[in-house]
């Protein structure tokens, strides 16, 4: 055990002390998922709601508090700036309140407002929402008109309807999402999302690029000079294999760690996804090993890390949400690790899912695990016996 | 250690055919013979990188496996390209292989802080081994080997590539190694590294051990022929044949045409003739030399080439 530890820290070691890793390895990754989460992070489980224009007129007092009374979040700013909240997505519903619609407001005649929708699948059903406190204050515009118009004062007329609304218990309307991709991040902090989709894409894509420091232990020889020392070539190989999880295990622990501190990341229970981690970790090792013993150039082996890091990472959902992907690279998608990995820790980063709800993803992620563990270390065999 | 006809094949090549040695504690057993003469196919089955196809290995009495971990603790392997870790200082380096050889911390660090002052690397031990000259990286490679003072050190060609001073300060070091009772395995394509290091050496050619024994005894193996070389232009395949029927001419060796090496009976005496007959035959001489008997005049009585060939 002493040797395969050895081994393993000092692949380890090596990886962190290539310069180049502390900058994609360390600050890349946080930058990615803070920038990700400031321009396309949503912290809203309500319905939000941009309103523009009609300052201190009285629609946008009475808008502003149905629309709240109702459940929503609601934000003013220019036209501009609500046009860009509903572009990226931080914004479901806007209006645009004109001065001529504020003075018909006034006048107690027909207001039209400009209503824009954002693209995202939850918006139509915050349309339905909103349209439903527009009827609201139609509906009680209405009847304070037709009080006052059968006598009443203003404030007598106010208070009557009070009144009434206290003492009949009105239909409600509920409007409810069957939207499921629209409520599966319902609830999600801004920098949620991101996180979880950086931290599969980094271990990965960290961990085969990873494997030049085994081309370079093997171009060295210092592979075949530990196995003249008293160590077996098994202990040589699994010392090899857990410093490429070594590896994959630092980067995803920092990434969950600093997210988690800088961000305020909610990963849900952490001992599940750690063990997440590990398993996912595990897979990146072990196709780190395949790379590794495959290749005889560490430059060739960065190169086709990061491109099938990548590739792999986008086909399992760590670029665009999986919950978006169309048919049949939804179906696709599920061959890639990342989508199990994924899949785990959505469940207990939005549903506080129990080890039993995440044990089908973790027993993939064993299977495909020790099927590329047992390739690399064959393949790592053969290599070092061509070697000598 | 003992190899007992050791035999390794690679497809149709046979790399090692039937050889045999002993090492003894104490003694620098030599391995001499040209690139591709077998001797790095011979350590690898020593140090137990590689399966013999036939034949065995026994050091401290114990036999050789490659999956044997027991018996290799008894050797330090030194082989030919420089296996340390470039990222990694030299002492980094050392604990690594300390650890595989499985020295405690306490003893690691001590033997850690020796092998640096042994190699005079102490200064340099927290610098990245990347920014060495290759004099350093060598003596580091050697260090590693000798870290856990292994009863058997195995170097293979270990002075290949380095700077004049560097190759004395590691001869001196095996030298001392040995006279401390260290038993060492030593190959090398330079005579004059067998001829000063070695107490007994094997000349290897095509896989096969030509001839082995001390220094003297392997000179004696020439009859104590001296060895003319000319060096020249002109017809020296004519001037080989003129020569080769002179009296005390043993052997002729035509080394492509602009060398011929003579191997005869009393050089001096000889000289004058040797020389004006090859003039006679055609032959325009740049130099003429004489050595006295050495290994490359053994190497050259025993397989008809040079070394260096």
């Amino acid at each position: 055990m002493k040797a395969i530890l050895a081994i393993a820290g000092v692949e380890v070691r090596r990886f962190l002390r290539d310069r180049s890793n502390i900058f994609f390895a360390f600050i890349f990754p946080l930058l990615l998922i803070l920038l990700l989460g400031t321009q396309f992070g949503s912290s809203s489980a309500e319905t939000r709601v941009a309103l523009a224009g009609g300052s201190g007129t009285a629609l946008l007092t009475a808008l502003t508090e149905q629309l709240e009374a109702d459940g929503m979040q609601v934000e003013s700013g220019t036209a501009q700036v609500v046009r860009e909240q509903l572009g990226r997505g931080r914004a479901d519903v806007g209006l645009i309140i004109s001065n001529e619609a504020a003075t018909a407001f006034n006048d107690e005649r027909r207001t039209e407002l400009e209503i824009l929708t954002a693209s995202q699948a939850s918006a139509q059903a915050a349309l339905q929402q909103v349209r439903g406190s527009l009827q609201a204050i139609s509906m009680r515009h209405s009847q304070l008109a037709a009080l006052e118009q059968g006598g009443l004062a203003a404030e007598a007329a106010k208070s009557a309807l009070t009144h009434a609304r206290e003492a009949v218990q009105a239909p409600r309307v509920d409007i409810l999402d069957t939207d499921n991709t629209a409520k599966e991040f319902r609830g999600l902090g801004v920098f949620d999302l991101g996180a979880v989709q950086q931290l599969l894409l980094f271990i990965f894509l960290s961990s085969l690029t990873g494997s030049a420091t085994l081309i370079q232990a093997r171009r060295f020889g210092v592979i075949s000079r530990t196995l003249a020392a008293p160590v077996s070539s098994r202990q040589t190989i699994a010392g090899q294999a857990v410093g490429r999880f070594g590896i994959a295990s630092v980067q995803g622990a920092y990434i969950l760690v600093g997210t988690a501190l800088l961000f305020g990341v909610d990963w849900g229970n952490l001992w599940l996804t750690a063990l997440v981690l590990v398993a996912f970790s595990a897979v990146a090792a072990a196709g780190a090993m395949i790379i590794g013993s495959l290749l005889d150039h560490d430059g060739a082996a960065t190169g086709i890390g990061i491109g099938s890091g990548l590739v792999l990472a986008g086909l399992g959902g760590c670029m665009v949400p999986p919950e978006f992907f169309a048919e049949p690279l939804q179906s696709f998608s599920w061959l890639t690790p990342h989508r199990w990995a994924y899949d785990a820790l959505a469940a207990i980063q939005r549903r506080d899912a129990a080890f039993t709800d995440i044990l089908p993803s973790l027993g993939v992620l064993a299977v495909m695990a020790a099927f590329l563990l047992l390739c690399g270390a064959w393949l790592l065999r053969r290599s070092l016996q061509r070697a000598l | 250690m003992s190899a007992d006809r050791l035999v390794k094949r690679f497809g149709e090549l046979t790399a090692v055919d039937d050889v045999s040695f002993a090492i003894r504690p104490g003694e620098t057993y030599g391995l001499l013979g040209p690139n591709g003469a077998g001797k790095t196919t011979i350590i690898n089955m020593v140090a137990g990188l590689i399966p013999a196809d036939s034949g065995s290995v026994d050091v401290a009495g114990i036999r050789m496996d490659p999956a044997g971990i027991a018996v290799k603790r008894h050797l330090g392997l030194v082989p030919q390209e420089l296996a340390i870790y470039p990222d990694l200082t030299a002492r980094e380096n050392l604990n690594f292989f300390g650890r595989l050889q499985g020295l405690g911390r306490k003893e690691l660090s001590s033997r850690v802080n020796a092998v640096l002052e042994l190699l005079g690397l102490a200064e340099r031990a927290g610098e990245q081994t990347k920014k060495y000259s290759g004099g350093m990286k060598r003596r580091l490679n050697i260090g590693i080997g000798l870290l856990h003072r292994p009863g058997l050190l195995i170097l293979d060609e270990p002075t290949v590539g380095v700077d004049p001073q560097s190759r004395n300060s590691i001869l001196e070091a095996v030298g001392d190694l040995s006279a401390g009772g260290t038993a060492v395995l030593y190959t090398t394509h330079y005579m004059e590294e067998a001829e000063r290091l070695c107490d007994r050496i094997a000349i290897l050619d095509q896989g096969q051990i030509q001839a082995e024994g001390t220094r003297d005894e392997l000179i004696t193996l020439t009859g104590g022929v001296d060895r003319i070389s000319l060096v020249g232009a002109g017809r020296s395949a004519a001037a080989a044949e003129a020569l080769r029927s002179l009296d005390g001419v043993h052997r002729v060796t035509d080394s492509g045409g602009t060398e011929l090496i003579l191997t005869v009976t009393d050089g001096a005496a000889l000289l004058a003739g040797i020389v004006s007959t090859a003039v006679r035959s055609g032959m325009t001489l740049a130099s003429v030399s004489v050595t006295r008997p050495d290994l490359e005049s053994v190497f050259l009585h025993l397989t008809g080439k040079a070394l260096r060939d």
